[in-house]
């Protein structure tokens, strides 16, 4: 199991805890990450030049191709976006040699046959359930945890995703694996705001606010996401999300399902950047003594 | 008084961006704005509104008024949409068109792109405060630095002419 | 050999065909083919006018051949065979050229390049015109009964119109009760009579009528034979009851302890292991289910045998086949529900009240579950149970209909069943509030508007424009949507204790092989397809065959008795007129060069053909009764010596070569 570390642009300029914690955590099920130095995807550039974002896609996977080895997308978004490169590029021949174009005059020529996974995948479809329990030593009993899978884990549909759209269960079944509790709740595939952020970040964070109430609403004590960017709505955000809604109510643990994971077959903490969360984790992970 | 002039039904500009989905199909059962995300918190958001706008050929009207950014691209309407419209792909595309007609988008989307062509990412390097009020980043951590991968020129120089207009 | 003198004639069919190209012009070309003695031209060729121009130059320029150059074959053959037959001339010796859909359809925007090829296409026609000779059918003879599969309300009123008309009718029905669809609902759109006072009346004179045997718990496992003469293996389910013995009493249902869920009840209420489908069930005579008996599945139980008075129980029944002959096949199976699992959006399957249409149907039935208390759902222990009245009740229409994800065609159903479900909550429980998510209304038929009109104005149902995207279920079971109510502009979020799915409908299960036992042609959603979507409806692509009611498209009862009565009268004037006419152009073998290689037999759909040994010879033989004129034969024969007429080696090889010369010159 080796994959190219292809970490897009916010996992390596911010969402340290996501990076520090994969980085802990594969190895430990022999999962290999070779360095995979490549730029933005395209994603967040596709509303202004849907071309250009096929060109950046194409470009990260015509150097993975160059390297042979599948690409390890942990966002969600830049998961999405290669497979959608792919796609649309199958589809339309005339654009995929206008693409082609661009990239030749980069020395680049082929980027059709490279694999992309996300963590999910691999620790639920790799890796699998049975490896995990094995490892857990630290079950996270008392926790029930919602998973937030985000959009683009589960849509759209007509491109290979992780999690099923009409019962997305992958990631309950590793928390479930971990010791935790989980379970289904309305609007579990329901969006963080994210991309509405650049124009109306008040109003995006209020839409994190209301997954984050319908997750609470459901019983749940703590969440989990495995994107950066619904990582940095449910949970970077949370403080800003009571200010804008002015509800108090807009608490709760949310951590990276790396994070858990690590916790749970006995990485310290510290080691997994649990400090950077800045919902009540601390808090909820004393109650329950886990740590 | 003035007559309605029916001159276009889609404009062909919008088609072409839009590729494969299917707008004229759209039978306004406003299905994607029942579960709109964005209309959520912005009621002027409404995508069946959008999409029947731009198949009476009234784009305009639409890139005018801006609110297309909103859209957070959670890939709702697309998804249950029962006629193949995807929504979403229209407003992509009606939001590329925007950019090609001199509409300014966001001006934070303007910062990312400056940051791709010149950095290849969105944003720069960040320090991030822990919760213990201390300041880290890749080198406090201690992670790989992230090396210029090759022919970076090249990548800058087509990035540039893609992204020539938002630039000005 | 007598000359052949050849007659053309060119239809503008209105402006389909002379709209992309000047008939004058070609006329003008044709008269230099060799053998055309007289070529016209004339608006409509198949009105009376045009089939009179065709008979009288028959007779006055003694034409021997006749080519119409108009529409497709499938339309208006037979329309010119008669002109042929009138003017005293074989009917074989027309041909026709299709130049509207082969022509001036497909290539509207190039006219002269389109000229070209039908000057190309009747100049081929003369030349095969120049080998056909006349042919003689022959006269079969018709079985005078009819088989009636499905016993809904299309199957119902085709039996009865037969058995009036005197001819002996063979209803087979899979389950144990005639009745179909139509037995399950409550009341009736638009007129709201109920359904079971005008339908169980027809099912008794379904079982009083002599000429009607019912043959229910049965189905057709393979037709034989020809149009007029079909040889039907019909299967009977092993009933384990022996239903001369039985008296009906149903002292053996009430003391089954086995519960199972009611298929007719659609899963909201239960039935026993032994059952009516319901307990107006026509015949009145009971089935064991072999999935569910305790008896037939572990041994023990034998209840009912100890109480029924009069043993017919007979735990050692097996499935018995019956071959039936009947002269005309009326096929009225209906539809089923779409699975609306697959809509997972709606949850259907998941939580508990979301229903379809049907459920409430049931719920609001007197005979039913509830014995007509429109109640929640709740589950206990596994087991359903009715809940409390519900305060608000949303009804979606087109759930997996007009839907390019699921059933493309609308089911013609859902818009008046959504306005009748409304009615009947709002009148059972006058304080609910009752919200209808519509899309489009589509209330076409007689009253239907009115009914309408009738609906909305109850001061309890809100009509929202509108298709939630997603339903999600409370704790309590209520469920919550968001909907976007496009004449308001608002997105209401609406908490209900129960969301009715109108639901999309589609072909009954297992038709798709039935489709293929008849050979019998399907619509692109499944459907029987009839042989012309306007002019014959009840008819399909084979002579004998007839649809009624849902399985040839979605209807409404009116419809679908409509259609009903027209496919009993298609049938019974194909049987009352006695005999029908073989296909004159079947296969046939020049026995001089037959090798008797087998080649033909091999490639027979229809195993029509044998070798026999005459002479010390093989020789390939036709059954001209089995033989469909199909040509695989002709095609594979290596020597040339299989043969079809119409479509003989010389005829299409002469076509050919007079197309191939068009293109070289
Ligand atoms: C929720 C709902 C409400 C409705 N309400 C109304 C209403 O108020 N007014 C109205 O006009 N219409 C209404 N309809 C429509 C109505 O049900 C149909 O128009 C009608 O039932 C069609 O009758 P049918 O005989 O063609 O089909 P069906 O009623 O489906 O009968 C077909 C029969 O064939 C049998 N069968 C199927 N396959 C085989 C086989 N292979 N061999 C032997 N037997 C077979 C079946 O068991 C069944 O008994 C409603 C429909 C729905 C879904
Ligand atoms: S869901 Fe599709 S068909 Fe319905 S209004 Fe929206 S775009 Fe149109
Ligand atoms: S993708 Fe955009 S338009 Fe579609 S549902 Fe989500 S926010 Fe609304």
């Amino acid at each position: 199991m080796r994959y190219l570390l292809y970490l897009g642009c916010v996992i390596p300029t911010k969402q340290y805890a996501y990076e520090v914690s994969l980085r802990e955590v594969f190895p430990k099920f022999g999962v290999q990450l070779e360095e995979f130095n490549e730029r933005c995807c395209g994603f967040p550039l596709k509303s202004i030049n849907k071309k250009a974002w096929l060109y950046m896609g194409a470009r990260v996977l015509a150097r993975a191709s160059e390297l042979g080895l599948p690409i390890l997308a942990p966002c969600n978004g830049c998961h999405v976006s290669l497979w959608e490169t792919k796609h649309q590029m199958e589809e339309d021949p005339y654009l995929k040699s206008e693409i082609l174009s661009y990239l030749k005059s980069e020395g680049l020529y082929k980027f059709d046959d490279v694999d992309i996974k996300h963590p999910v995948e691999v620790l639920h479809d790799i890796i699998g359930l049975e490896k995990i329990k094995e490892k857990v030593v630290r079950p996270l009993q008392g926790l029930k945890i919602a998973s937030h899978p985000g959009c683009h884990l589960m849509r759209p549909t007509d491109i290979p995703r992780p999690e099923d759209n009409a019962n997305p269960d992958k990631i309950d079944r590793i928390l479930r694996a971990l010791g935790a509790e989980s379970y289904d709740y309305p609007d579990k595939g329901g969006c963080c705001g994210a991309t509405m952020l650049p124009f109306s970040p008040d109003n995006a964070i209020k839409v994190g606010a209301q997954k984050i109430l319908t997750m609470i609403n459901a019983g749940f004590n703590a969440a989990t996401t495995s994107c950066p960017y619904c990582m940095e709505m449910l949970d970077n955000k949370q403080d800003a999300a009571k200010t804008i809604t002015g509800n108090m109510e807009v608490s709760l643990p949310v951590f990276y399902l790396t994070q858990l994971v690590g916790l749970a077959i006995g990485i310290e903490p510290s080691k997994l950047l649990i400090n950077l969360n800045m919902s009540p984790v601390d808090e909820i992970l004393a109650e329950v003594g886990v740590v | 008084m003035t007559t309605e002039v029916f001159t276009t039904r889609i404009v062909e500009e919008l088609k072409n961006i839009i590729g494969v989905h299917k707008p004229e199909f759209c039978y306004q059962c406003a299905k994607c704005t029942s579960g709109c995300t964005a209309n959520k918190v912005f009621s002027e958001y409404r995508p069946h509104e959008f999409v029947a706008l731009a198949n009476m050929g009234y784009v305009e009207e639409i890139l005018k008024s801006g609110v297309i950014w909103a859209c957070t691209e959670c890939w709702k309407c697309g998804q249950y949409c029962p006629q193949e419209v995807a929504p979403v792909e229209v407003i992509i595309a009606l939001k590329n068109l925007s950019i090609i007609k001199g509409y300014a988008p966001p001006k934070a989307l303007v910062e990312m792109t400056k940051n791709v062509i010149e950095k290849g990412l969105i944003q720069d390097i960040n320090q991030v405060m822990t919760k213990d009020f201390e300041f880290i980043d890749r080198d406090s951590l201690g992670l790989p630095p992230l090396e210029e991968p090759p022919q970076m020129d090249k990548h800058r120089n087509i990035l540039s002419k893609f992204f020539g207009v938002v630039m000005k | 050999m007598e000359e052949v003198r050849i007659g053309i004639y060119i239809c503008h069919c209105g402006k389909n065909i002379a709209g992309v190209i000047n008939p004058k012009r070609i006329v003008e070309h044709l008269s230099r083919l060799p053998n055309v003695v007289v070529a016209k031209e004339y608006l409509y060729m198949c009105s009376s006018p045009g089939q009179s121009l065709i008979e009288e130059d028959i007779k006055e320029y003694n034409l021997n051949r006749i080519i119409v150059a108009a529409c497709s074959p499938r339309m208006h053959e037979p329309t010119f065979q008669s002109a042929l037959i009138r003017a005293g001339l074989n009917p074989y010796l027309l041909e026709m050229v299709n130049i509207r859909e082969h022509a001036t359809w497909v290539h509207e925007r190039d006219p002269a390049e389109t000229e070209q090829k039908v000057i190309g296409l009747i100049r081929a026609a003369v030349h095969r015109a120049i080998n056909l000779y006349p042919l003689e059918v022959e006269r079969l003879p018709v079985v005078k009964s009819v088989l009636v599969v499905g016993g809904g309300i299309a199957g119902i009123r085709a039996s009865l119109d037969l058995a009036k008309a005197g001819y002996k009718v063979y209803l087979v029905e899979k389950n144990q009760s005639i009745g179909g669809k139509m037995a399950q609902l409550d009341k009736t759109f638009p007129t709201l009579d109920c359904s079971q006072c005008i339908l169980t009346p027809m099912m008794v004179d379904v079982s009083n009528n002599p000429n009607i045997i019912l043959q229910t718990y049965s189905v057709v496992e393979e037709i034989n034979g020809r149009p007029g003469e079909f040889e039907v293996k019909v299967r009977q389910k092993a009933r384990y009851v022996d239903w001369d013995a039985c008296t009906g009493c149903g002292t053996c249902v009430e003391k089954c302890p086995a519960r199972v869920p009611s298929e007719f009840d659609e899963g909201l209420g239960t039935r026993k292991a032994i059952y009516f489908d319901f307990p107006q069930a026509i015949p009145r005579r009971p089935v064991i289910d072999p999935d569910h008996c305790l008896y037939l599945i572990k041994g023990v139980c034998r209840v009912c045998e100890k109480f029924c008075p009069t043993g017919a129980i007979k735990f050692e029944d097996e499935d018995q086949f019956l071959t039936l002959k009947v002269g005309a096949i009326v096929v009225a199976t209906g539809y089923q529900l779409y699975d609306m699992r697959k809509m997972y959006e709606y949850g259907y399957g998941k939580y508990r009240n979301v229903i379809t249409g049907m459920q409430l149907e049931r719920l609001s039935s007197a005979n039913g579950p509830t014995s007509g208390r429109i109640t929640t759902i709740e589950i206990e222990r596994g087991k359903i149970k009715p809940g409390k009245e519900p305060e608000t009740v949303a009804i979606i229409l087109c759930a997996g209909s007009r839907d390019e994800n699921h059933i493309k065609y609308c089911c013609r159903i859902g818009c008046m069943a959504g306005l009748k479900h409304a009615y009947y909550i709002a009148h059972a429980l006058p304080n609910s509030k009752i919200i209808i998510c519509y899309t489009d209304i589509r209330a076409f038929g007689k009253g239907f508007e009115e009914f309408y009109q009738r609906i909305r104005s109850l001061p309890n149902v809100f009509m929202v424009r509108g298709r939630p995207m997603e339903i999600f279920e409370n704790k309590d079971g209520s469920l919550i949507l968001d909907v976007f109510d496009s004449n308001t502009n608002r997105r209401l979020t609406i908490n209900a204790d129960l969301v009715v799915l109108e639901t999309a409908l589609v072909p009954p299960q297992g038709f798709e092989e039935f489709r293929k036992i008849l050979k019998i042609s399907c619509d692109p959603g499944g459907f029987g397809l009839e042989l012309h979507p306007k002019l014959k409806p009840v008819e399909t692509t084979v002579d004998g065959i007839y649809l009624a009611g849902f399985i040839q498209g979605p209807k409404d009862i009116p419809d679908t008795v409509a259609h009903a009565g027209a496919a009993a009268a298609a049938a019974s004037a194909f049987l009352a007129k006695g005999y029908i006419e073989s296909i004159p152009y079947l296969a046939h073998v020049d026995e001089d060069i037959c090798s008797g290689c087998g080649v033909c037999v091999s490639v027979c759909p229809y195993d029509a053909i044998t070798i026999e040994v005459t002479d010390g010879r093989r020789l390939a033989k036709v059954n001209s009764v089995k033989c469909k004129g199909c040509g695989a034969c002709a095609a594979a024969c290596p020597s040339g010596a299989m043969q079809q007429h119409y479509f003989t080696d010389k005829q299409i090889l002469s076509e050919v070569s007079a197309l191939a010369e068009g293109v070289v010159a």
